[in-house]
Protein backbone atom coordinates (compact mmCIF):
# COMPACT_ATOMS: atom_id res chain seq x y z
CA UNK A 1 0.00 0.00 0.00
CA UNK A 2 2.78 2.50 0.86
CA UNK A 3 4.75 1.63 -2.25
CA UNK A 4 1.57 2.37 -4.54
CA UNK A 5 1.75 5.85 -2.57
CA UNK A 6 5.26 6.24 -2.93
CA UNK A 7 5.15 5.36 -7.02
CA UNK A 8 2.13 7.43 -7.24
CA UNK A 9 3.75 10.28 -5.88
CA UNK A 10 7.00 9.68 -8.17
CA UNK A 11 5.09 9.09 -11.69
CA UNK A 12 3.04 12.61 -10.43
CA UNK A 13 5.88 14.09 -9.97
CA UNK A 14 7.93 13.07 -13.07
CA UNK A 15 4.60 13.91 -15.21
CA UNK A 16 4.36 17.44 -13.79
CA UNK A 17 7.79 18.46 -14.49
CA UNK A 18 7.17 17.21 -17.78
CA UNK A 19 3.73 19.15 -18.13
CA UNK A 20 5.39 22.82 -16.30
CA UNK A 21 7.91 22.99 -19.30
CA UNK A 22 5.76 21.64 -22.01
CA UNK A 23 2.60 22.98 -21.25
CA UNK A 24 0.33 24.59 -23.95
CA UNK A 25 0.44 28.11 -21.79
CA UNK A 26 2.57 30.26 -19.86
CA UNK A 27 -0.25 30.06 -17.07
CA UNK A 28 -0.87 26.23 -17.15
CA UNK A 29 3.27 25.42 -16.49
CA UNK A 30 3.29 28.52 -13.58
CA UNK A 31 0.28 25.79 -12.25
CA UNK A 32 1.96 22.76 -13.12
CA UNK A 33 4.84 24.15 -11.33
CA UNK A 34 2.70 24.96 -7.95
CA UNK A 35 1.43 21.64 -8.25
CA UNK A 36 4.52 20.38 -8.72
CA UNK A 37 6.44 21.83 -5.78
CA UNK A 38 3.31 20.36 -3.12
CA UNK A 39 3.87 17.11 -4.60
CA UNK A 40 7.15 17.39 -3.78
CA UNK A 41 6.24 18.60 -0.37
CA UNK A 42 4.70 15.34 -0.14
CA UNK A 43 7.12 13.01 -1.23
CA UNK A 44 10.04 14.82 1.25
CA UNK A 45 7.70 14.05 4.04
CA UNK A 46 7.27 10.60 2.91
CA UNK A 47 11.34 10.47 3.26
CA UNK A 48 10.78 12.08 6.49
CA UNK A 49 12.12 14.97 6.10
CA UNK A 50 9.18 17.45 7.64
CA UNK A 51 12.16 20.13 7.55
CA UNK A 52 12.44 20.38 3.82
CA UNK A 53 8.64 19.08 3.00
CA UNK A 54 7.60 22.74 4.63
CA UNK A 55 10.37 24.50 3.23
CA UNK A 56 9.37 22.87 0.02
CA UNK A 57 5.45 23.82 0.47
CA UNK A 58 6.24 27.12 1.81
CA UNK A 59 9.07 28.87 -0.46
CA UNK A 60 8.97 26.53 -3.74
CA UNK A 61 5.43 26.09 -4.45
CA UNK A 62 3.96 29.19 -1.96
CA UNK A 63 6.04 31.96 -2.35
CA UNK A 64 7.55 31.05 -5.87
CA UNK A 65 3.93 30.62 -7.11
CA UNK A 66 3.25 33.65 -6.10
CA UNK A 67 6.27 35.27 -7.53
CA UNK A 68 5.51 33.68 -10.74
CA UNK A 69 1.84 34.63 -10.91
CA UNK A 70 2.46 37.84 -10.38
CA UNK A 71 5.35 37.95 -12.61
CA UNK A 72 3.13 36.65 -15.34
CA UNK A 73 0.33 39.14 -14.41
CA UNK A 74 3.04 41.52 -15.47
CA UNK A 75 3.93 40.17 -19.06
CA UNK A 76 0.36 40.44 -19.84
CA UNK A 77 -0.16 43.62 -18.25
CA UNK A 78 2.76 44.57 -20.40
CA UNK A 79 1.15 43.83 -23.41
CA UNK A 80 3.47 41.02 -24.10
CA UNK A 81 1.18 38.71 -26.26
CA UNK A 82 3.26 38.13 -29.02
CA UNK A 83 4.76 34.24 -28.78
CA UNK A 84 8.89 33.71 -28.10
CA UNK A 85 10.83 34.18 -30.97
CA UNK A 86 12.05 30.78 -31.78
CA UNK A 87 15.20 30.34 -33.12
CA UNK A 88 16.95 27.41 -34.41
CA UNK A 89 20.00 28.27 -32.03
CA UNK A 90 17.75 28.30 -29.18
CA UNK A 91 16.28 25.24 -29.51
CA UNK A 92 19.79 23.87 -29.95
CA UNK A 93 21.47 25.59 -26.79
CA UNK A 94 18.07 24.76 -24.89
CA UNK A 95 18.62 20.79 -25.94
CA UNK A 96 22.30 20.80 -24.59
CA UNK A 97 21.74 23.10 -21.36
CA UNK A 98 18.85 19.87 -20.88
CA UNK A 99 21.33 17.09 -21.60
CA UNK A 100 23.97 18.53 -18.78
CA UNK A 101 21.46 19.18 -16.31
CA UNK A 102 20.09 15.67 -17.02
CA UNK A 103 24.02 14.29 -16.81
CA UNK A 104 24.20 15.98 -14.05
CA UNK A 105 20.86 14.81 -11.80
CA UNK A 106 22.18 11.55 -12.79
CA UNK A 107 25.42 11.74 -11.71
CA UNK A 108 23.89 13.21 -8.36
CA UNK A 109 21.41 10.35 -8.32
CA UNK A 110 24.23 7.76 -8.30
CA UNK A 111 26.81 9.44 -6.05
CA UNK A 112 23.18 9.76 -3.59
CA UNK A 113 22.67 6.21 -4.14
CA UNK A 114 26.36 5.13 -3.32
CA UNK A 115 26.32 7.62 -0.51
CA UNK A 116 26.81 6.43 3.63
CA UNK A 117 23.47 6.98 5.28
CA UNK A 118 22.51 9.01 8.14
CA UNK A 119 24.70 6.76 10.37
CA UNK A 120 27.83 7.47 8.26
CA UNK A 121 30.76 9.79 9.28
CA UNK A 122 28.93 13.48 9.03
CA UNK A 123 25.57 11.94 11.24
CA UNK A 124 27.35 10.37 13.96
CA UNK A 125 29.50 13.25 14.67
CA UNK A 126 26.35 15.97 14.08
CA UNK A 127 24.61 12.97 16.71
CA UNK A 128 27.52 13.40 19.14
CA UNK A 129 27.68 17.49 18.85
CA UNK A 130 24.29 18.43 18.94
CA UNK A 131 23.41 17.62 22.71
CA UNK A 132 26.14 20.36 23.36
CA UNK A 133 24.28 23.14 21.58
CA UNK A 134 21.24 22.79 23.63
CA UNK A 135 19.55 22.55 20.00
CA UNK A 136 16.97 19.50 19.28
CA UNK A 137 16.74 19.44 15.49
CA UNK A 138 19.70 18.32 13.92
CA UNK A 139 18.50 20.62 10.66
CA UNK A 140 19.11 24.02 12.53
CA UNK A 141 22.09 22.67 14.11
CA UNK A 142 23.22 22.63 10.66
CA UNK A 143 22.43 25.03 9.24
CA UNK A 144 22.74 27.90 11.94
CA UNK A 145 26.13 26.46 13.99
CA UNK A 146 27.70 23.91 12.03
CA UNK A 147 27.63 24.39 8.47
CA UNK A 148 26.42 28.25 8.95
CA UNK A 149 28.80 29.82 6.42
CA UNK A 150 26.30 28.14 3.40
CA UNK A 151 22.95 29.69 5.58
CA UNK A 152 24.84 33.36 5.65
CA UNK A 153 25.79 33.31 2.13
CA UNK A 154 21.83 31.88 1.34
CA UNK A 155 20.92 35.44 3.40
CA UNK A 156 23.35 37.06 1.52
CA UNK A 157 22.04 35.55 -2.05
CA UNK A 158 18.71 36.78 -1.32
CA UNK A 159 19.74 40.14 -0.55
CA UNK A 160 21.94 40.60 -3.81
CA UNK A 161 18.81 38.98 -6.07
CA UNK A 162 16.69 42.07 -4.20
CA UNK A 163 19.08 44.21 -4.94
CA UNK A 164 19.99 42.72 -8.49
CA UNK A 165 15.40 43.10 -9.25
CA UNK A 166 15.78 46.95 -7.93
CA UNK A 167 18.41 47.31 -10.64
CA UNK A 168 16.82 46.20 -13.64
CA UNK A 169 13.43 47.08 -12.49
CA UNK A 170 11.97 50.79 -12.83
CA UNK A 171 9.16 51.72 -10.32
CA UNK A 172 6.51 52.02 -13.63
CA UNK A 173 6.41 48.14 -13.80
CA UNK A 174 5.70 47.45 -10.13
CA UNK A 175 1.98 47.07 -10.92
CA UNK A 176 -0.35 45.01 -8.67
CA UNK A 177 -3.60 43.37 -9.61
CA UNK A 178 -6.43 45.86 -9.01
CA UNK A 179 -7.69 44.58 -4.87
CA UNK A 180 -10.96 43.50 -4.42
CA UNK A 181 -12.86 46.68 -3.53
CA UNK A 182 -12.48 47.63 0.17
CA UNK A 183 -15.66 47.01 1.11
CA UNK A 184 -15.77 43.49 -0.41
CA UNK A 185 -17.54 41.09 2.42
CA UNK A 186 -15.40 38.52 3.32
CA UNK A 187 -12.10 39.64 2.15
CA UNK A 188 -11.66 42.01 5.29
CA UNK A 189 -12.33 38.96 7.72
CA UNK A 190 -10.07 36.71 6.17
CA UNK A 191 -7.32 39.61 6.18
CA UNK A 192 -8.42 40.18 10.12
CA UNK A 193 -7.68 36.27 10.36
CA UNK A 194 -5.06 35.46 8.56
CA UNK A 195 -2.59 38.36 9.05
CA UNK A 196 -2.52 37.97 12.78
CA UNK A 197 -1.94 34.17 11.98
CA UNK A 198 0.70 34.40 9.83
CA UNK A 199 2.40 36.25 12.45
CA UNK A 200 1.89 33.69 15.10
CA UNK A 201 2.70 30.65 12.62
CA UNK A 202 5.96 32.43 11.85
CA UNK A 203 7.25 33.40 15.58
CA UNK A 204 5.82 29.10 16.48
CA UNK A 205 7.91 27.93 13.80
CA UNK A 206 11.00 29.96 14.85
CA UNK A 207 10.45 28.60 18.58
CA UNK A 208 9.95 25.37 17.84
CA UNK A 209 12.43 25.28 14.95
CA UNK A 210 15.11 24.32 17.44
CA UNK A 211 14.08 21.09 18.81
CA UNK A 212 11.48 20.06 16.19
CA UNK A 213 10.80 20.91 12.29
CA UNK A 214 11.00 24.40 11.34
CA UNK A 215 13.24 27.06 11.57
CA UNK A 216 14.02 31.10 9.80
CA UNK A 217 13.28 29.73 6.07
CA UNK A 218 10.17 28.51 6.75
CA UNK A 219 9.00 31.12 9.06
CA UNK A 220 10.05 33.93 6.76
CA UNK A 221 8.05 32.53 3.68
CA UNK A 222 4.77 32.56 6.23
CA UNK A 223 5.10 35.82 7.48
CA UNK A 224 6.01 36.99 3.53
CA UNK A 225 2.83 34.88 2.49
CA UNK A 226 1.20 36.95 5.20
CA UNK A 227 2.48 40.22 3.26
CA UNK A 228 1.27 39.01 0.15
CA UNK A 229 -2.12 38.32 1.26
CA UNK A 230 -2.05 41.65 2.72
CA UNK A 231 -1.10 43.20 -0.36
CA UNK A 232 -3.13 41.10 -2.45
CA UNK A 233 -5.89 42.61 -0.43
CA UNK A 234 -5.56 46.23 -0.77
CA UNK A 235 -4.16 46.50 2.39
CA UNK A 236 -0.25 46.96 1.69
CA UNK A 237 0.85 49.28 -1.51
CA UNK A 238 4.23 49.17 -2.98
CA UNK A 239 6.04 52.47 -2.54
CA UNK A 240 9.01 54.45 -4.46
CA UNK A 241 10.35 54.87 -1.49
CA UNK A 242 12.38 52.23 1.16
CA UNK A 243 12.03 53.30 4.70
CA UNK A 244 14.48 52.80 7.42
CA UNK A 245 12.43 50.62 9.00
CA UNK A 246 11.68 48.68 5.84
CA UNK A 247 15.99 48.59 5.25
CA UNK A 248 17.11 47.30 9.00
CA UNK A 249 14.38 44.36 8.02
CA UNK A 250 16.28 43.81 4.65
CA UNK A 251 19.80 43.37 5.82
CA UNK A 252 19.16 42.39 9.52
CA UNK A 253 19.71 38.67 8.80
CA UNK A 254 23.01 38.95 6.53
CA UNK A 255 24.15 42.22 9.56
CA UNK A 256 22.92 39.99 12.74
CA UNK A 257 24.49 37.15 11.01
CA UNK A 258 28.04 37.90 10.06
CA UNK A 259 28.00 40.58 13.02
CA UNK A 260 28.11 37.83 16.01
CA UNK A 261 30.60 35.80 13.39
CA UNK A 262 32.98 38.67 13.53
CA UNK A 263 32.21 39.44 17.36
CA UNK A 264 33.14 35.85 18.16
CA UNK A 265 36.48 36.58 15.91
CA UNK A 266 37.09 39.39 17.43
CA UNK A 267 36.88 37.59 21.00
CA UNK A 268 39.42 35.15 19.98
CA UNK A 269 36.95 32.59 18.58
CA UNK A 270 37.02 31.01 15.36
CA UNK A 271 34.48 32.83 12.70
CA UNK A 272 30.97 32.23 13.04
CA UNK A 273 31.47 30.51 15.95
CA UNK A 274 28.02 30.66 18.00
CA UNK A 275 28.09 31.48 21.43
CA UNK A 276 24.73 29.67 22.97
CA UNK A 277 21.39 29.49 22.11
CA UNK A 278 20.20 32.26 22.62
CA UNK A 279 22.31 33.34 19.27
CA UNK A 280 21.22 31.15 17.81
CA UNK A 281 17.43 32.75 18.46
CA UNK A 282 19.13 35.83 17.82
CA UNK A 283 20.03 35.10 14.51
CA UNK A 284 16.84 32.87 13.13
CA UNK A 285 14.64 36.34 13.78
CA UNK A 286 17.09 38.66 12.11
CA UNK A 287 16.97 35.99 9.11
CA UNK A 288 13.40 35.36 9.37
CA UNK A 289 12.66 39.10 9.29
CA UNK A 290 15.12 39.52 6.24
CA UNK A 291 13.55 36.86 4.56
CA UNK A 292 10.00 37.66 5.05
CA UNK A 293 10.71 41.23 4.53
CA UNK A 294 12.89 40.18 0.69
CA UNK A 295 10.28 38.10 -0.24
CA UNK A 296 7.27 40.32 0.27
CA UNK A 297 9.18 43.40 -1.82
CA UNK A 298 10.08 41.05 -4.42
CA UNK A 299 6.54 40.51 -5.19
CA UNK A 300 5.44 44.31 -4.70
CA UNK A 301 8.56 44.84 -7.30
CA UNK A 302 8.80 47.83 -5.52
CA UNK A 303 11.38 49.86 -3.48
CA UNK A 304 9.26 50.06 -0.14
CA UNK A 305 5.90 49.23 1.39
CA UNK A 306 3.12 52.27 2.64
CA UNK A 307 -0.01 51.19 3.78
CA UNK A 308 -1.93 54.04 1.92
CA UNK A 309 -1.83 53.97 -2.12
CA UNK A 310 0.18 55.98 -4.39
CA UNK A 311 -1.81 58.65 -6.28
CA UNK B 1 -11.20 -3.70 12.33
CA UNK B 2 -12.96 -2.79 15.34
CA UNK B 3 -16.32 -0.22 15.20
CA UNK B 4 -14.09 3.15 15.45
CA UNK B 5 -11.89 1.94 12.48
CA UNK B 6 -14.70 1.16 10.59
CA UNK B 7 -16.05 4.41 11.74
CA UNK B 8 -13.00 6.27 10.08
CA UNK B 9 -12.69 3.80 7.03
CA UNK B 10 -16.51 5.09 6.03
CA UNK B 11 -15.73 8.31 7.01
CA UNK B 12 -12.53 8.93 4.60
CA UNK B 13 -13.92 7.01 1.80
CA UNK B 14 -17.34 9.38 1.98
CA UNK B 15 -14.45 12.44 1.83
CA UNK B 16 -12.71 10.45 -0.87
CA UNK B 17 -15.97 10.12 -2.94
CA UNK B 18 -17.12 14.36 -2.01
CA UNK B 19 -12.93 15.11 -3.67
CA UNK B 20 -13.64 13.00 -6.84
CA UNK B 21 -17.00 13.74 -7.79
CA UNK B 22 -15.72 17.99 -6.62
CA UNK B 23 -12.69 17.24 -9.62
CA UNK B 24 -15.17 15.65 -12.00
CA UNK B 25 -17.13 18.51 -11.98
CA UNK B 26 -14.14 20.78 -11.79
CA UNK B 27 -12.87 19.49 -14.75
CA UNK B 28 -16.05 18.70 -16.69
CA UNK B 29 -18.71 21.52 -15.71
CA UNK B 30 -19.13 24.66 -18.50
CA UNK B 31 -19.00 27.73 -16.77
CA UNK B 32 -17.00 29.12 -13.99
CA UNK B 33 -20.04 29.29 -11.28
CA UNK B 34 -20.98 25.39 -11.23
CA UNK B 35 -16.88 24.68 -11.62
CA UNK B 36 -17.29 26.26 -8.19
CA UNK B 37 -19.85 24.81 -7.16
CA UNK B 38 -18.45 21.31 -7.74
CA UNK B 39 -15.45 22.30 -5.97
CA UNK B 40 -16.36 24.22 -2.73
CA UNK B 41 -18.11 20.51 -2.28
CA UNK B 42 -14.89 18.99 -2.19
CA UNK B 43 -13.24 22.02 -0.17
CA UNK B 44 -16.14 22.08 2.76
CA UNK B 45 -17.86 18.62 3.25
CA UNK B 46 -15.00 16.44 1.69
CA UNK B 47 -12.39 17.91 3.53
CA UNK B 48 -14.34 17.67 6.92
CA UNK B 49 -15.05 13.72 6.22
CA UNK B 50 -11.96 13.17 5.98
CA UNK B 51 -10.23 15.39 9.17
CA UNK B 52 -13.30 13.80 10.55
CA UNK B 53 -12.04 10.22 9.99
CA UNK B 54 -8.45 11.24 10.68
CA UNK B 55 -9.44 12.65 14.19
CA UNK B 56 -11.83 9.11 14.90
CA UNK B 57 -7.55 7.28 14.03
CA UNK B 58 -5.68 9.40 16.00
CA UNK B 59 -7.91 8.89 19.08
CA UNK B 60 -6.76 12.00 20.87
CA UNK B 61 -8.61 15.02 21.85
CA UNK B 62 -5.42 17.13 20.80
CA UNK B 63 -4.62 15.74 17.74
CA UNK B 64 -8.59 15.95 16.39
CA UNK B 65 -8.73 19.44 17.42
CA UNK B 66 -5.75 20.22 15.52
CA UNK B 67 -7.37 18.55 12.46
CA UNK B 68 -10.51 20.61 13.02
CA UNK B 69 -8.57 23.98 13.24
CA UNK B 70 -6.61 22.58 9.76
CA UNK B 71 -10.48 22.11 7.99
CA UNK B 72 -11.58 26.05 9.59
CA UNK B 73 -8.52 27.78 7.93
CA UNK B 74 -8.99 25.64 4.90
CA UNK B 75 -13.06 26.55 4.65
CA UNK B 76 -11.71 30.02 5.51
CA UNK B 77 -9.83 30.17 2.17
CA UNK B 78 -11.61 28.00 0.15
CA UNK B 79 -15.05 30.12 1.06
CA UNK B 80 -13.57 33.48 0.31
CA UNK B 81 -11.17 32.60 -2.66
CA UNK B 82 -14.54 31.18 -4.73
CA UNK B 83 -16.83 34.46 -3.44
CA UNK B 84 -13.50 36.50 -5.08
CA UNK B 85 -13.17 34.23 -8.21
CA UNK B 86 -17.27 34.11 -8.64
CA UNK B 87 -17.62 37.98 -8.51
CA UNK B 88 -14.48 38.04 -11.02
CA UNK B 89 -16.36 35.78 -12.84
CA UNK B 90 -20.28 37.75 -13.17
CA UNK B 91 -18.49 41.17 -13.29
CA UNK B 92 -16.06 39.86 -16.44
CA UNK B 93 -18.87 38.15 -18.08
CA UNK B 94 -17.56 35.56 -19.54
CA UNK B 95 -17.96 32.10 -18.38
CA UNK B 96 -14.22 30.85 -18.39
CA UNK B 97 -12.02 30.68 -15.57
CA UNK B 98 -9.37 33.65 -16.12
CA UNK B 99 -6.03 32.00 -17.54
CA UNK B 100 -7.97 30.13 -19.89
CA UNK B 101 -7.23 31.62 -22.80
CA UNK B 102 -4.38 31.68 -25.59
CA UNK B 103 -1.56 33.89 -23.63
CA UNK B 104 1.82 33.10 -24.35
CA UNK B 105 3.62 36.02 -23.62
Amino acid sequence: MSLAIDLLIATGLVVLAWQALVGGSLFRGIVMFIVFGLTMALAWARLGSPDLAMAEAAIGAGVTGALLMIAYWRLRALGANRPAPRSPLRARVALGVGLLSAVLVAMIGLAAVGAIGPGGEAGQALAEALPATGLGNPITGVLVIFRNLDTLLEVAVLLAAYVASRAVMGDDKAALPLPPAQDAPLVGALVAVLAPLAVLVAIYLLKAGSQLPGGAFQAGAVLAAGGVLLMLAGRLHPAPLCGVGLRIALVAGTVVFSGVGLIMLALGQPLLAIPGTWAVYLIETAMMISIGATLVLLFAGSAGLTGTPRR
Amino acid sequence: MNALEGLAALLLVAGSSFFLAGTVGLLRFPDALSRLHALTKADNVGLLLICSGLGVLAGSLQTAGMLLLVWLLAMLAATVSAHLIAGRALADDTPELPGEQDDTP
